[in-house]
């Protein structure tokens, strides 16, 4: 049993089917790569880890409990433990960065206002935004909100990080950028999966990778395993074939 | 009308009544339990209350002062001029001063706040609080609903004294009724019974329009169309529920103060 443990995951919107048997788990500390065309859901499953979404049927185990039919008081305890970068940030865009990076803390914590400064201008700097503190989210540039939308996302420090294409429409070296966060978080132990079209970051910082075709897992392995398949669904993939 | 939109209508208004019941029992269960966040309520207060304040000046003045034009020149014809201040006092206390309010209150309000959470919820701001482990209920729509329970009573308080500020300043100008008579007059009509019936019925309208507004920005799924949709949606219903509403409740009133 890992740390994340999706069993027999089905979900449907209105009569348009998008999952018919999804199952996979992931280990600690490790970085799973979720790849699949565009529309196969694969946010979906990412939302379904936190309870935005619930699964038609089929279970959803974080941490070794079954999250399925949680309700949302009680879901809020495990989005302590859960942290989900949201493709565009998802900032708040009444507050500045400082706030939008405080309001974890001030939500979970007993912190001072002094440490949730102290902690808060500590993040900015660590990941190479500092300066920008007082700026509202609307001024500044996609990647910087991506960006800003990790730092929050592990304000809490959580075991799980959640990334939802961190890097879709970024340029090189905010690529990067992104990349060097995901892989100090896993250099800390977090367990984490990525969703991305984005293969060279996924080969970056992915320990294995699975692969959503038809609403199913079609393949899934490590890095070396795949890369032996030279026939296998994510070698087409990647190389832009018809699946 | 065929068949096909009266029933897409029948499930839009159950969906709305079911999604509007769902809402309301979130937000009593999450009131009394757990911290309100009183900051945020404040903050809401200003904008729903505070900034509202010229638009509801404006308007209640201009309503009293045509309401005690077109009952002066009506009634002069038949000698009745004198009971102008009476006339106008009852009405706004009882009723124009609450309903015009509230009316316009859904309409800046309304709308206000059925956008702001639309938008919230396209750039996922909502699920952002969901995620980050806090109640959108708690952060978004408490505070909301409490601002207008205790700003548009007081909105009411004011526009009623405008309204029959408004009314006197005519009376003086324009019937040449004599101020101190037309406030005396004012002030012994006013009874407590017109101004609590009035005053009570805000409370209701202060939920007529925060709850579907807040449930129809959290209801917005895709961009800018839906939530231009979504409110069109808040000012409509709470309109409606305003001014049908207002009939059942005058009625209630009626009943209160007779058997009182």
């Amino acid at each position: 049993m890992g740390v994340i443990d999706v069993i027999h995951f089905k979900k449907s919107f209105g009569k348009k089917v998008i999952h018919q048997d999804v199952t996979f788990s992931v280990q600690k500390g490790e970085c799973l790569g979720l790849i699949g065309g565009s529309g196969t859901g694969k946010s979906v499953i990412l939302r379904s880890l936190i309870g935005l979404e619930k699964p038609d049927s089929g279970r959803v185990i974080i941490d070794g409990i079954d999250i399925t039919q949680m309700t949302e008081p009680q879901l809020l305890e495990i989005r302590k433990k859960v942290a989900y970068a949201f493709q565009n940030g998802a900032l708040f865009d009444s507050m500045t960065v400082f706030e939008n990076l405080a309001y974890p803390l001030r939500e979970h914590f007993h912190y001072s206002e002094k440490e949730i400064h102290e902690r808060v201008l500590s993040s900015l700097a660590e990941f190479g935004l500092e300066g920008n503190e007082n700026i509202y989210p609307g001024s500044l540039s996609g990647g910087m909100q991506k960006r800003v939308g990790l730092v929050r996302a592990m304000m809490m420090n959580p075991q799980i990080i959640l990334y939802d294409e961190p890097t879709a429409g970024l340029d090189p070296f905010n690529t990067r950028k992104i990349q060097d966060l995901i892989l100090r978080l896993k250099e800390k132990g977090v367990t984490s999966i990525l969703v991305t079209h984005d293969m060279p970051t996924a080969d970056a910082v992915c320990d294995k990778m699975a692969m959503i075709l038809n609403g199913r897992i079609e393949a899934q392995g490590t890095l070396s395993q795949l890369d032996q398949d030279s026939l296998g669904v994510i070698t087409k993939f990647i190389a832009g074939e018809e699946l | 009308m065929d068949a096909l939109p009266v029933a897409t209508l029948l499930v839009e208004i159950i969906r709305f009544w079911g999604g509007l019941g769902i809402l309301t029992g979130q937000v009593l269960r999450e009131t009394f339990k757990g911290k309100i966040y009183w900051k945020l309520v404040l903050e809401q207060i200003y904008q729903v209350g505070y900034r509202s304040l010229p638009l509801i000046l404006i308007t209640s003045g201009s309503i009293g002062m045509v309401m005690a034009l077109q009952f002066g020149l009506g009634l002069e014809k038949f000698g009745g001029k004198l009971y102008v201040p009476k006339l106008v006092a009852a009405t706004i206390l009882r009723e124009i001063g609450p309903m015009f309010t509230s009316l316009m209150f859904a309409a800046r309000i309304g709308a206000g706040m059925a956008s702001e959470i639309g938008s919230m919820m396209v750039t996922q701001q909502i699920d952002a609080i969901r995620a980050l482990g806090t109640s959108p209920i708690k952060k978004i729509v408490i505070p909301r609903v409490l601002a207008c329970l205790f700003a548009l009573p007081v909105l009411v308080a004011f526009a009623n004294i405008i309204g029959n500020l408004g009314s006197l300043l005519v009376g003086a100008t324009e019937l040449n009724l004599d101020p101190h008579f037309f406030y005396l007059k004012i002030m012994s009509t006013a009874s407590i019974d017109d101004y609590l019936s009035g005053f009570g019925k805000t409370f209701f309208f202060a939920i007529f329009v925060s709850l579907p507004s807040c449930y129809f920005g959290l209801n917005v799924k895709n961009g800018a169309k839906e939530v231009g949709i979504a409110t069109t949606k808040a000012v409509v219903v709470s309109s409606i529920l305003i001014l049908v509403g207002d009939f059942f409740l005058s009625k209630v009133f009626w009943m209160i103060a007779k058997w009182v």
